[in-house]
């Protein structure tokens, strides 16, 4: 099926359905955006899928003088990212049916509609972008629509302070972007991707290093890593939660896209520096992220400080596939671009579903706060059971996704004892061992959201309950969910969909050093040695390739003679003996023990006191403390006031504690700067002092200087 | 240092009309009976900041007409009582509380509030403290003459709505209940923790779940009857108690006792003081999980009360003191044998305490934490082993000698950092101090007899004794006919319990059961 | 250092455990001793028997003195007076089964290990301080195969001590209630068996038998802790009970304040 049909189809139903809020009702444009954001995301599927096969796609759209042809171009890259992406926009175009009839009356449904099928088209733009204009042009549209939807609801100019420092930042890094585009293409003015190739080949060091600090610096911005990342968890809480969804789940992947396009398409590293900072940075993100997630007792706050998290994850594992590439271990590299971008995709679907989850809490409940929830399972089966589905996949637990790709992850890193470099391996066995802790503390900050919201008392009291979650909502939770199962029980078949692009990056295939065939091995005794294959007969090998298509069941990588390790993971076994040991629990007790003991439900346990009050439970602060005081000299609290009110001198009537923090970035990064910006200013400010005459001499001094400049130049 | 005349004297001058002054040589006690109810705090508070006084407690007896309001001072460091008395008259029941001045008075004026209905004007918390809210309406005043049980409980009304009261205000705070049930095998008391995660802010203890209204229940029961609730109520202290109340039944029926009954008594006594200081040594090294510590611990309290057991017949000394006396003679050479067995297990407790003194994990628990500072263990009027590791010197043995103490040789040890350490090292010396008193007995003993027949007649007086954890009052008023009217009890656990909140705040909640244990508080004892 | 020198420490200590339930233990201050229940007295001793008992658990009916064991509070006054001079026996077997509990039929699976849950009712102090004894090294009660639990959910005996304060009792009751199926109610100590001398009262109760069904009756104030271990092994199936001796409920003495 040609592509390009395709490609128009989508644009088609993206400008119709922005054309279509000029003429529909707030009402109806709610189906309208569902069925026609299902219907644009599945064709953005079928575009990535068609591209990650290998159909390749160049479209030349107009000819700018100056500026060259802009061209639109499907590679199997962009393949990956469309589908990532539509795996995103398809559950919250359903979301959005349910969840943005809470916003009806309050604000304009219409410009919604039109950002979002704009913010659609433009984000399909930026990854089919084949010449250096068109991306420029698509990644400001892009922006734009994203601090416009950011933005929605906002009540006043006050509001508006988040999404702003999101544009604000974003343009920063889309000057520093450009400057980029223009080192790279410095003296050929081939501004296509092509020609940029061709210039990136001849480039001398310094150049490399200027077009990596620029684009690292703009798609730094955009994924969210330190030490520019402070706008993602401002602007998240502000935003609506299918906003926050594909906000968190596409928009920050074009940050990686282009970390993967410029350094490894366009200017392919040479050497390991670029790889090692970009690794470092994202371990720093990762765990400054979860930190701060752990501290946070508002849902979006904390889903935001933890994608700062896993973009931390995702840049970490692309920053070792460039070191190993720059240092000529393509398979290595490959495994890690692997690892990198099935952590994305991983990342997309089910932040997604936490967000969704997040948002039907709020639209349910009216408050997002965790000290003031509980005990939502009650109200709310279905999100809680999805919610579940979700934390349990973020928290790295098999046998969902996450588990794979945080595994997948921390096994490339270990790989670093193939190489020589006795620095390398330091820096890659400290990262690996922060990975490692930001591993352990997502499981206890998502412990903590899940227990806090949905488990334990009431503490709300089940008021200002606003009815039940639309079944939209729970169609798109669903959905996620699955694909979450989905992708977490079958590795070894999105392994080798994610190598197509990643051998085009590393110009070697991946597959057969992570998934074995021995499927098909067994029945050919072909290229793996019959001691190889006899070894696995056990893990089924035997039974399955007569069953099921595919290579294997096991994510399996033996290393070379320089590092003679092997290891192996299948969470495809894991859910057969999870859902078989689960099955037999359920016959168990359902069927045997049952019929000889009754049941009876009784309170829980409380040292003889009745009745448990919801205030004599533990909140979530609490219950974060301990994190909080072990990591304190990165929170660095400061206590504000401690006071008690007593009355007679000793009967204490009142204890008020309240400790303020300051954001460790804030404290390291922007407020020297702030401070030293001031200053400076304030120093050149005693320029301006009104006087004629000194102003007068200004223009003099800036006249010598042009003419000793231009003398000596 | 004031005498008790010039005591008297100097309080006619200050409020001159308003308070009167007696003293009573013999005891030698000073009653200071105060006309106006107005002049009551300042007087109170003359007596305990001027003239280095401390409030033992208040005594409340309700007469046909009036009420007979009793606060209970004593000197530190000599002789002497002074009583301070009002009588307002039965429909007048609100006093000026003491509380503001004088905070030692707060949980003894809560306690009357709630048992007799009389309001302390000025106090800042009455009500819900031996009564609780959640189990009985307010104004019961079960001391009452006229209070009737059967239509008390058909009218009881709880509050179902009741809540703790929260005091910490910030983002996240939250209230941590521990109990009644909780632990292995611990007493049953409520605590209500405040706290935002990691430090116990605000430690509250709900007591009195352990009431049994001893003081209703001895209400026209005869001597050996009252003698039986006065060593039940809290008996890990047994003797010490029924000690304190033989003396106050001896002191109102001018009993002599017998040299050697005084002398096995100060036996016994200084037996059982070693055998709970061992105890509370035991509790801390478990609450510390020191395991070989603790187990060691254990051994010597088994052997000291098996000791108890082989000399007296019960292992928790049941039964042998009676007023007049004690109960059975002790063969000396059965004492020399307890004596000896005790200077064994004292050389081990020693050892024990050496080898803790250099177990760096042990004192890292204890040092430091848990501490009451001597300035707030002073205005809070504690007591005992507690007080004394917090800097305030003070054992009625030396203060106010009774059955012959003032003939020993001991000395009372004397700490100042009032932590957990300070409480540990304070247990240890009096341990030894005890086994030292007990090894000069037996130079003292001669043959006699070791009981005094007596009859009962009518009067009210004050005994006490230093229990193993403070001090103890017995008030005892007997009507003509040798039955108890009034029998009010002052235990060192209800004073020490109110200071407790000071060590258990702003430690962690991993230190709470060690500072617990550290105190050797008895719920028993407070709750009576 | 400081842990060479505590395994040191422990070795020589010893082993200080007793012999029972394999042998008897002879060792003095075990126990208190308790007055028999059946026993025949003179005339003159009758009388006074009677009079001095302050807790009326002295009976003389059938020309036999009955003494019932669950209201003896160890005031030793019957021993030690000089006409009355009732002779007690040694030992520390004590416990027995209460009337209307399913025994020796005590429900299957207990005879291995059992959790212990202790509530402490009211009681003064001394019955809790033995049931402590039972852990430490001269008892050890883990080598028989009990422990101490602090839930209820798992525990398979509630011990109570203490005659049920009035603001006790629904603690005792939630205890009790959050307690699965098959579980024993055992009440050790005179004030848990009959009020001892606090009770009943309006502040205090008449024992646990008028709030929970009670299984196993432990007599003293208090039952030393062999006596306590005896109760335990009856529960387990491994010692037989003592054979209660028929006393009829007494009526309480102080009406006022029932």
């Amino acid at each position: 099926m040609s592509l390009q049909p395709l490609l128009l189809l989508f644009f088609a139903l993206c400008a119709g359905g922005a054309a279509a809020a000029l003429f529909f009702d707030d009402r109806r444009i709610l189906p309208l955006i569902g069925w026609l954001g299902s219907i644009a995301s599945l064709t953005m599927l079928a575009l990535g899928a068609l591209g990650i096969a290998g159909r390749s796609l160049s479209v030349e759209l107009w000819s700018l003088p100056q500026l060259g042809v802009l061209t639109l171009c499907i590679d199997s890259l962009s393949g990956l990212f469309l589908c990532v992406s539509a795996l995103v926009f398809l559950p919250v175009s359903l979301y959005s049916v349910g969840y943005l009839r809470h916003y009806l009356g309050l604000f304009s449904m219409r410009s919604l509609c039109a950002c979002y099928f704009g913010l659609l088209s433009s984000v399909v733009l930026v990854l089919t972008a084949a010449d250096a204009t068109s991306f420029l042009v698509s990644w400001e549209l892009m922006s734009i629509l994203g601090y416009l939807l950011v933005n929605y609801q906002r009540r006043g100019a006050e509001d508006a302070g988040p999404g702003y420092m999101m544009l604000t930042i974003g343009e920063a890094g889309f000057v520093a972007v450009i400057l980029a585009f223009l080192v790279l293409a410095r003296s050929s003015n081939d501004m296509s991707f092509a020609g940029l190739r061709v210039a990136g080949l001849s480039l001398a060091i310094p150049a490399r290093w200027a077009v990596f600090i620029l684009s690292f610096f703009d798609f730094g911005v955009k994924a969210g890593l330190v030490p520019f990342n402070r706008w993602l968890s401002k602007a998240h809480p502000v935003a609506p939660a299918n906003v926050s969804a594909f906000l968190s789940g596409a928009l920050l992947n074009l940050g990686v896209y282009g970390i993967a396009r410029f350094n490894l398409d366009l200017a392919p590293v040479t050497t390991a520096g670029p790889g090692l900072i970009v690794l470092v940075i994202g371990t720093i993100s990762a765990l400054v992220g979860i930190l701060y997630a752990n501290r946070e007792n508002d849902m979006k706050t904390m889903l935001a400080e933890s994608s700062i998290e896993n973009m931390g994850i995702v840049t970490a594992g692309l920053g070792a596939g460039m070191v190993f590439y720059s240092l000529h271990a393509p398979s290595l590299a490959g495994i890690a671009f692997i690892a990198a971008f099935y952590h994305m995709t991983n990342h997309s679907v089910y932040k997604s579903l936490l967000f969704f989850g997040a948002g039907s809490v709020d639209a349910a409940m009216g408050t997002r706060d965790m000290d003031r929830l509980g005990g939502l399972i009650k109200f709310l089966p279905w999100t809680a059971a999805f919610f579940l589905v979700g934390a349990l996949s973020i928290s790295a637990l098999p046998p969902f996704n996450g588990f794979v790709s945080e595994w997948l992850t921390l096994q490339t890193l270990l790989q670093s004892a193939a190489l020589q470099s006795a620095g390398v391996k330091v820096v890659f066995a400290l990262c690996g061992a922060v990975l490692a802790l930001t591993a352990a503390l997502a499981v206890t900050c998502f412990v903590k959201v899940y227990a806090m919201s949905f488990l334990g008392m009431s503490r709300s009291n089940g008021h200002q309950h606003n009815g039940p979650v639309h079944g939209s909502m729970k169609i798109a939770m669903g959905f996620s969910a699955a694909l979450c199962l989905l992708l977490g029980i079958l590795p070894t078949y999105v392994i080798p969909v994610l190598d197509r692009p990643v051998s085009t990056l590393v110009q070697t295939r991946t597959t057969d050093v992570l998934v074995p065939a021995f499927f098909r091995a067994s029945r050919e005794h072909g290229p793996l040695p019959p001691a190889f294959v006899s070894e696995f007969h056990d893990l089924g090998a035997q039974v399955g390739h007569r069953i099921l298509p595919g290579p294997g069941l096991v994510v399996l990588h033996r290393g070379g003679p320089a590092n003679p390790v092997v290891f192996a993971m299948s969470t495809s076994y894991m859910m057969v003996v999870l859902a078989l040991l689960l099955g037999a629990a359920f016959l168990f007790v359902y069927w045997w023990a049952a019929r000889r003991m009754s049941r009876v439900w009784k309170p829980v346990w409380a040292g003889g006191l009745r009745p448990l009050l919801p205030e004599l439970t533990y909140t979530a602060t609490g219950f974060s403390n301990p994190v909080r005081v072990t990591f304190s000299a990165i929170f660095h609290p400061t206590e504000v006031e401690d006071s008690s009110e007593t009355v007679a001198q000793h009967f204490r009537m009142a204890i008020r504690r309240t400790v303020e923090e300051v954001h460790v970035l804030d404290r390291i990064f922007y407020r020297p700067i702030h401070v030293g910006v001031t200053k400076v200013a304030a120093g050149l400010a005693r320029m301006h002092h009104g006087r004629l005459n000194a102003y007068v001499a200004y223009v003099l001094l800036s006249l010598l200087a042009v003419l000793l400049l231009g003398r000596y130049l | 240092m004031l005498s008790l005349a010039e005591t008297a004297a100097q309080a006619e001058r200050n409020w001159p009309g308003q308070v009167q002054g007696w003293v009573d040589r013999r005891r030698p006690v000073l009653e200071l009976t105060c006309n106006a109810v107005g002049a009551l705090p300042q007087v109170a508070r003359w007596l305990v900041s001027d003239l280095d006084q401390r409030l033992a407690g208040l005594i409340v007896d309700e007469h046909k007409d009036e009420w007979e309001v009793r606060y209970l001072f004593f000197l530190q460091h000599q002789q002497g009582w002074t009583h301070l008395i009002v009588r307002p008259p039965l429909q007048k029941s609100t006093l000026p509380s003491i509380t503001p001045e004088t905070h030692a008075a707060d949980w003894h004026e809560r306690e009357i509030e709630d048992m007799f209905g009389i309001t302390f004007e000025g106090h800042p918390l009455l009500g819900d403290f031996v009564l609780h809210d959640d189990l009985w309406q307010e104004a019961v005043a079960p001391m009452r003459r006229a209070f009737d049980p059967r239509a008390a409980l058909e009218e009881r009304k709880p509050d179902l709505e009741w809540r703790p009261r929260r005091i910490v205000e910030g983002p996240g705070a939250f209230v941590m209940p521990v109990g009644p049930v909780f632990s292995g095998a611990t007493e049953s008391v409520h605590f209500l923790l405040e706290t935002v995660g990691e430090d116990v802010i605000r430690a509250f203890p709900r007591l009195f779940y352990k009431f049994r209204g001893i003081e209703k229940i001895a209400e026209g029961k005869s001597i050996d009857d009252c003698l039986l609730l006065a060593e039940r109520f809290a008996a890990t202290t047994a003797f010490a108690h029924a000690w304190a109340f033989c003396q106050a039944v001896e002191a109102v029926c001018r009993v002599r006792v017998p040299r050697r009954a005084q002398l096995l008594r100060i036996l016994i006594a200084e037996l059982e003081r070693f055998r709970h200081h061992v105890g509370v040594i035991h509790e801390i090294c478990e609450s510390t999980s020191l395991a070989v510590a603790a187990s060691q611990a254990a051994v010597l309290e088994e052997e000291l009360l098996r000791t108890c057991g082989a000399l007296t017949g019960h292992r928790y000394l049941f039964g042998l003191a009676i007023p007049g006396g004690v109960s059975q003679d002790l063969a000396d050479s059965a004492c020399l044998h307890a004596i000896e067995d005790c200077r064994r297990i004292l050389d081990q407790l020693l050892e024990l305490d050496q080898m803790l003194r250099y177990s760096s994990s042990f004192l890292d628990r204890i040092e430091g934490v848990g501490i009451v500072p001597p300035q707030q263990a002073q205005e809070f009027g504690l007591v005992g082993p507690i007080a004394r590791a917090s800097g305030v010197a003070g054992d009625l043995r030396k203060a106010q000698p009774y059955s012959g103490y003032d003939q020993f040789s001991f000395e009372v040890p004397v700490e100042n950092e009032g932590d957990g350490f300070a409480r540990l090292r304070i247990l240890i010396a009096e341990a030894a101090q005890a086994v030292s008193i007990m090894n000069q007995v037996p130079k003292m003993l001669e043959a006699g007899k070791v009981s005094e027949p007596f009859k009962p007649q009518a009067g009210a007086a004050l005994g006490w004794a230093e229990a193993p954890r403070g001090a103890a009052f017995h008030w005892l008023r007997l009507n003509p006919e040798g039955l108890v009217r009034r029998f009010r009890l002052i235990t060192p656990s209800f004073v020490n319990w109110h200071g407790f909140h000071l060590a258990a705040e702003n430690f962690a909640f991993q230190d709470f059961p060690i500072i617990l244990a550290t105190f050797g508080l008895s719920v028993a004892e407070n709750d009576r | 250092m400081q842990i060479r020198q505590w395994v040191l420490r422990g070795l020589q200590t010893g082993i200080k455990t007793t012999r029972y339930p394999g042998a008897e233990e002879q060792a003095p201050g075990v126990s208190p001793g308790i007055p028999p229940s059946l026993s025949k007295v003179n005339e003159d001793q009758v009388a006074r028997l009677v009079e001095i008992c302050p807790t009326d658990a002295i009976r003389f009916e059938n020309g036999q003195l009955l003494v019932d064991r669950r209201r003896c509070v160890h005031c030793f006054r019957c021993s030690r007076d000089s006409v009355g001079r009732l002779g007690w026996e040694a030992g520390y077997e004590w416990a027995q089964v209460a009337e209307g509990a399913k025994s020796p039929a005590w429900p299957t699976g207990f005879q291995k290990s059992l959790y212990i849950r202790v509530v402490d009712a009211g009681d003064c102090g001394a019955c809790l301080a033995e049931v402590k004894q039972l852990n430490n090294p001269y008892y050890n009660m883990h080598r028989l195969g009990f422990f101490l639990t602090p839930t209820p959910r798992n525990a398979d005996i509630l011990l109570v001590v203490g005659p049920v304060t009035d603001q006790m009792r629904k603690p005792l009751e939630e205890t009790y209630e959050a307690m699965p199926t098959p579980k024993i109610v055992m009440a050790v100590g005179a004030c848990a068996l009959s009020g001892g001398v606090f009770g009943p009262s309006i502040f205090s109760g008449a024992g646990v038998a008028s709030l929970l069904p009670v299984d196993i009756e432990v007599p003293g104030a208090p039952p030393p802790p062999l006596a306590i271990l005896h109760a335990l092994l009856v529960a387990a199936g491994r010692k037989p009970p003592v054979t209660r001796v028929a006393v009829p409920v007494r009526q309480v003495q102080s009406e006022k304040f029932a």
